[in-house]
């Protein structure tokens, strides 16, 4: 795994997005370990009788994506210190997902190399399922 | 003239905003963080290879940041808030402050922060913020999530 460091981003720098194409199987799977038994998240009938096309996935797992975007960025040695994330659309299996993220400020006050970034996550019709904002701490080059 | 707060006219509970509830402990199991890790599509060797995550900064395997979303919990506080016909998660605010290891207990707590209402030109919406702690066998807090869910009526 590579590492990014602080002194490499700047205002501006954009994370390459990552995309998700959660299956039918991963919705499956997510709703089995959490354990949930609420219908629009497991069932067609149920997701179709409250106005939905089909199941629909829990935001909570869309608000995972997020995580592995921000975690795989900031490497190793980086850590996600917050991630704070409006549910806007929902999101359902076979929708092809773009998580982004943007670096908005830099920060070293309380000695810490903190990245603050806009991130969010927009479907295949450029729809924003996702919109927030994220903490990374990144190491420094010395 | 001050306007009326349209919370003033819901029906919740009001004595358990603000009183922290223990809502369970949790065992991070190899299991739940593999398949958790499986289910949203994540591939890194931290959560799966015990291999890798032995060479790793933590030397035992972790979880992936949202894995507590995953974890089954005793119902916490409920403000029993009499409105609306559907519920919605409208956000998520998580502070991390260390990963959930493998093998670690996890004790939650959790509390109603704050019910509010607004009406806007879609009608009124209810929000029920939710402030949830977790900590560890050692004592320290790793994480804390504020989650707030909306209740509408679909009917509107």
């Amino acid at each position: 795994m590579s590492q990014v460091y602080f002194e490499d981003v700047d205002l501006g720098y954009e994370l390459a997005p990552l995309i998700k194409e959660p299956t039918r199987e991963q919705l499956d799977a997510f709703t089995k370990v959490w354990d949930t038994s609420t219908g629009r998240f497991i069932s067609d009938e149920a997701a179709r009788a409250e106005g939905f096309t089909g199941v629909i996935l829990p935001g909570n797992m869309s608000m995972a994506f997020l995580a592995q975007l921000l975690t795989e960025w900031a490497g190793p040695s980086g850590k996600l210190r917050r991630l704070e994330v409006n549910f806007r659309r929902w999101v359902q299996p076979g929708d092809r997902l773009a998580c982004m993220g943007l670096v908005t400020d830099t920060d070293t006050n309380d000695g810490e190399n903190k990245v603050m970034l806009d991130v969010h996550i927009e479907n295949q019709n450029g729809e924003r399922a996702l919109q927030g904002t994220a903490i990374v701490v990144l190491p420094g080059k010395r | 003239m001050l306007e009326a707060d349209p919370t003033d006219a819901i029906d919740f509970d009001r004595s358990v905003i603000g009183v922290s509830y223990d809502v369970g402990t949790h065992e991070v199991t190899e299991q739940q963080v593999a398949e958790f890790a499986r289910a949203i599509g994540e591939t890194n060797p931290l959560y799966l290879s015990t291999e890798a995550a032995k060479n790793g900064p933590h030397g035992v395997l972790i979880a992936p940041p949202t894995y507590y979303t995953s974890i089954r919990l005793q119902a916490g506080p409920d403000p029993k808030i009499v409105f609306g016909t559907m519920g919605f998660n409208a956000s998520q605010h998580c502070e991390f402050y260390e990963p959930m290891c493998v093998g670690d207990t996890i004790r939650a707590k959790e509390q109603i922060s704050r019910v509010f209402a607004k009406t806007g030109r879609t009608g009124t919406l209810v929000f029920a913020v939710r402030q949830t702690t977790y900590v560890n066998q050692h004592g320290r807090i790793v994480m804390m999530v504020e989650s707030s869910n909306v209740r509408r009526d679909m009917g509107q």
